[in-house]
């Protein structure tokens, strides 16, 4: 059964001239050009002209096996919005393809706030009783779930006073992971920005930025939750959006993509969109305020929508040179995704493990004990596995890193003055 | 079900061999978009032994094959037009790599930029170093004698393999090396660089390895015209300046890179740009820098500026590695075309390919290894319009015509694959067509290996029975 045909915009672009082979987790892992961007990119196209079926598995396995990752976009000198493609394909096949069950479950609770708290509430009980610890290393499923909410586990961070505001008015985009299970990471983003003179606000009804939605290819979902995010935001007086999840992020400076064909909406998506900054780009700018702080090695590693997503990785790594104590380097495959890729652990668990396994092996050679990378899903994949493998190493956020620093060297002095 | 399915799935495990249309369309085609055949079948062998293994299962089968490494070739030499295809992608290790002796023996399916990544820690390079160095294999090299931009001073790949383990299509297994300077005898491993996979697959290949430069002058001269570029060129050369590279492009591929992730920061308001290279011992290196400086501006360069620092000069790089890859963005399709003219009549030669493209209406985008004189015109386009791919195909055939004309030749790396088929017999005599023809029994007497490629069958009439072939 094929479909009639439809215009796949971007698609023409692809040359195919092979350069993002060797950029691509997939292809590197399953050695078929089918799990390729070049050759997804064929797939797509077929699928598109209605000379491929939607329901053939073959298919749709290979496109469900793309992390989404688009290393694949930074690597192409033509240009091709791979990411654009997929989500697209995504959408246009999820009649045809439904989202698995797993993934469908997640989803709804990601988009339903009382949901999410009932969720966020549960996995804070398992891991304050300790569950996950005691669980982490069972094998498979259940093992993997209790280690990744292990790893969201911090200790009490100290506190230092702001700096006097120099800087803009921010509103920090609180997340539904991050402020459900790693709260302490948007305190240490508020105080870090407070402490470089940015004047924090809030934004009241803000909600799930949708990019696990899009990626799926449930649109619909995550353009209603866009458009609640825009008018939350803009009610707020912010002049930029803080962003500590480089896929929340990614996802919002490309409102205007997702809302293209919403007349009333676009060019409040495109305008929201041009103000959404991860944090790192702020805290950069503003120098970031030097730190001295403790000694450690740290392994610096890219979130994909960070690095290819939103094409930076400058600012995290001045958010890290603004800490005298750490010696940081970058994972010799820093680049390349750690398999976290939103829902894929979830949908894809075996894939997604054997993808991680090349990044603990250079942690593992790497001798750090703090692997820094701005995202939460990195976060705890990585963590997890590190967890998981026996290892004391961890995964952090940079902006972590500095607030730790800054809280160091607030303490030191402070008791520096007092003596 | 096909009955090889099973047989090669023993080999190397059915996730290894694909044998759904659905899937095999991906393989469909190389790096030259315009041509598609569907494989009957593809297969991935792991490693040596099962590539031996594969191999002798279809010579046993009597069927015909095509081995396939990254799929960038540019003259569809690769396609496997229903026919079983060889994917070597999976045969990606490095078997050796020697700092001292400077070697190193790879798989075949080794991506070019990862062996000069290993080697890297030891001070040493893989020297040839194609623009699609990051994804094609040392395999599709060797088949095709690849060149690139550091050519000009060391040589192509030809010039860099020291050894090479061939499965021969019956299934035997040869070792060929490298003849010393006082055998006498046939070069079989020259023979087979370059035999663009007409005479078995490669499953281990011993490369040389290449120390690094002490000192490396990256430098960009940018050019009111093209004329004054390619005199540039010939300047150069004549001043016995041995460049590393000396690469031109023109102000369409400079459009299109500067438009991409590989924006090079290369003028585009200039005709032609100049990427000269120098390199070597630190003693001597300021006065070649200084003449190629003083050589290009009496060329009529506006500016002449040296990348100051690794940084820069990796991106001046990168502009122009990726540039066919950015043409992407020009057009629906690319023509790509590999020509080579004596290095004096670049000047007149690019001069005729403009007229040739005014007069058809196209648009010519130039980026080549000026050095060697081995040209580049790419032709941006639309295929669904069919009266611009017609004038596309005719300025082509007339760019083609011109190069030979001008005691030039048709391919200067790409090879001959299917692409260049119909050129061949302008450029080669019934004679030695037909010693081409017979050298290649030698290799495989069964014509089972890459049948209907290189050389044009209707030249050779004992070809013409072999099976997967037409006239
Ligand atoms: C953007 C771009 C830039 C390029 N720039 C250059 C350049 O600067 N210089 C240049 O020379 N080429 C260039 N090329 C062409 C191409 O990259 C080369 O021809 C390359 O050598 C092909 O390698 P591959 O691994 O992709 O081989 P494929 O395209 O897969 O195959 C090419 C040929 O090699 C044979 N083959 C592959 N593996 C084996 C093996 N193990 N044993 C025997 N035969 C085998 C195949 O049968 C086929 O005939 C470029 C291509 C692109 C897309
Ligand atoms: S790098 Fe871009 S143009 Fe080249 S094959 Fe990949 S997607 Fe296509
Ligand atoms: S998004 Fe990532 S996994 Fe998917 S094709 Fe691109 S590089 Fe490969």
């Amino acid at each position: 059964m094929t479909a009639a045909p439809r215009t796949l915009p971007g698609a023409d672009l692809c040359v195919h001239c092979g350069f993002c082979l060797q950029a691509c987790p997939t292809y590197l892992t399953l050695d078929d050009e089918n799990d390729s961007p070049r050759g997804r990119i064929v797939l797509m196209k077929g699928l598109a002209a209605g000379t491929l079926s939607a329901t053939d598995d073959a298919v749709g396995n290979h496109l469900d096996q793309c992390l989404g990752c688009r290393a694949c976009e930074t690597a192409c000198p033509s240009g091709v919005p791979y990411g654009q493609l997929l989500e697209q394909t995504r959408a246009e096949t999820a009649t045809a393809r439904p989202i698995g069950f797993l993934s469908r479950v997640v989803l709804a609770t990601f988009a339903h706030p009382p949901l999410m708290a009932i969720a966020m509430a549960g996995a804070r009980l398992l891991r304050a009783l300790r569950i996950t610890r005691l669980l982490a290393r069972v094998p498979g499923r259940l093992g993997n779930l209790m280690a990744t909410l292990e790893a969201t586990r911090r200790g009490a961070a100290a506190s230092y006073p702001p700096a006097p505001v120099t800087r803009a008015r921010v509103a920090v985009l609180q997340g539904c992971v991050m402020e459900g299970l790693l709260a302490p990471v948007n305190r240490a983003t508020e105080r870090t920005l407070a402490r470089n003179g940015y004047a924090l606000c809030s934004a009241e009804g803000q909600q799930c930025c949708g990019a696990l939605h899009a990626h799926a290819g449930d649109r619909e979902t995550a353009r209603a939750l866009a458009r609640a995010n825009i008018a939350a935001f803009e009610q707020s007086g912010a002049a930029f959006v803080a962003v500590n999840s480089a896929g929340c992020g990614s996802a919002m400076k490309e409102y205007g993509h997702l809302l293209a064909g919403d007349a009333a909406w676009h060019d409040r998506a495109a305008a929201f969109g041009a103000q959404v900054r991860d944090v790192s780009e702020l805290l950069a700018e503003a120098g970031p305020v030097p730190a001295r702080g403790a000694a450690i090695k740290v392994a610096v590693d890219h979130p994909c929508h960070l690095m290819h997503g939103q094409r930076l990785s400058d600012p995290p790594a001045r958010v890290l040179a603004a800490i005298g104590g750490i010696a940081a380097t970058e994972l010799p495959d820093a680049a390349q995704c750690c398999g976290s890729a939103g829902l894929y652990s979830l949908a894809q668990p075996a894939l997604s493990q054997r993808i991680l396994a090349p990044k603990l092996n250079g942690i593992g050679a790497s001798g750090a004990t703090i692997v820094a990378t701005g995202n939460p899903g990195c976060m705890m994949h990585i963590s997890a596995g590190l967890i998981r493998a026996g290892s004391d190493a961890r995964a952090l956020h940079p902006v972590e890193l500095l607030d730790a620093a800054y809280a160091t060297d607030h303490q030191a002095d402070h008791q520096g003055g007092s003596r | 079900m096909d009955p090889l399915t099973g047989t090669l799935s023993a080999i190397v495990g059915a996730t290894h061999v694909i044998a759904r249309p659905s899937e095999l369309i991906v393989y469909e085609n190389d790096g030259l978009p315009g041509y598609h055949k569907l494989p009957r079948l593809f297969v991935a062998p792991g490693n040596r032994e099962e590539a031996i293994a594969v191999v002798r299962a279809l010579a046993a089968s009597n069927a015909p094959f095509v081995a396939r490494g990254a799929g960038t070739g540019l003259s569809a030499g690769s396609l496997a037009d229903g026919i079983v295809m060889v994917g070597m992608q999976r045969m990606r290790r490095i078997i050796e790599l020697d700092p001292v002796a400077r070697f190193a023996t790879v798989e075949p399916g080794v991506v070019n930029a990862n062996l000069t990544k290993a080697a890297a820690p030891h001070g040493l390079h893989y020297a040839p170093d194609p623009s699609s160095q990051t994804a094609c294999t040392i395999g599709g090299n060797v088949a095709e004698n690849a060149g690139g931009p550091h050519c000009l001073k060391y040589g192509v790949t030809m010039n860099h393999i020291l050894a090479a383990t061939v499965v021969l299509p019956d299934g035997e297994v040869v070792r060929l090396e490298a003849p010393r300077d006082d055998e006498i005898g046939i070069d079989l491993l020259g023979a087979f660089v370059g035999s663009e996979g007409c005479f078995g697959i490669a499953v281990d290949v011993t490369v040389k390895l290449t120390p690094n430069p002490a000192r490396i002058c990256t430098m960009l001269a940018d050019f009111m015209t093209v004329d004054g570029a390619a005199e540039a060129v010939s300047a150069i050369i004549a001043a016995g300046i041995v460049p590393a590279a000396l690469e031109l492009i023109d102000a369409g591929t400079i459009a299109a890179v500067e438009a991409s992730i590989y924006a090079a920061g290369y003028p585009t308001d200039a005709a032609a740009a100049l990427i000269v290279e120098v390199d070597g011992p630190i003693a001597g290196l300021d006065e070649d820098v200084a003449a190629v400086g003083r050589i290009c501006r009496a060329a009529g360069a506006r500016t002449v500026r040296s990348a100051t620092d690794a940084a820069e000069r990796a991106r001046l790089w990168q502009g122009r590695k990726k540039a066919f890859g950015a043409m992407g963005r020009m057009s629906p399709n690319l023509v790509v075309q590999d020509a080579v003219v004596p290095r004096t009549k670049l000047a007149p030669v690019l001069r005729a390919i403009a007229e040739i493209s005014a007069r058809y209406r196209v648009t010519v985008c130039n980026v080549f290894h000026a050095g060697d004189g081995n040209l580049h015109p790419n032709i941006p386009y639309n295929a669904s319009d069919p009266d611009e791919a017609a004038r596309v195909h005719e300025a082509c055939d007339e760019i083609m015509a011109l190069c030979i004309a001008e005691g030039g030749t048709i391919t200067g790396e790409h090879g001959v694959g299917l692409d260049k088929l119909p050129y061949m017999d302008a450029l080669f005599t019934p004679d030695s067509l037909d010693a081409m023809c017979r050298l290649r029994s030698a290799f495989d007497p069964a014509r089972r290996a890459n049948p209907g490629k290189v050389v044009p069958i209707h030249r050779c009439k004992e070809w013409l029975a072999a099976p997967g072939v037409e006239a």
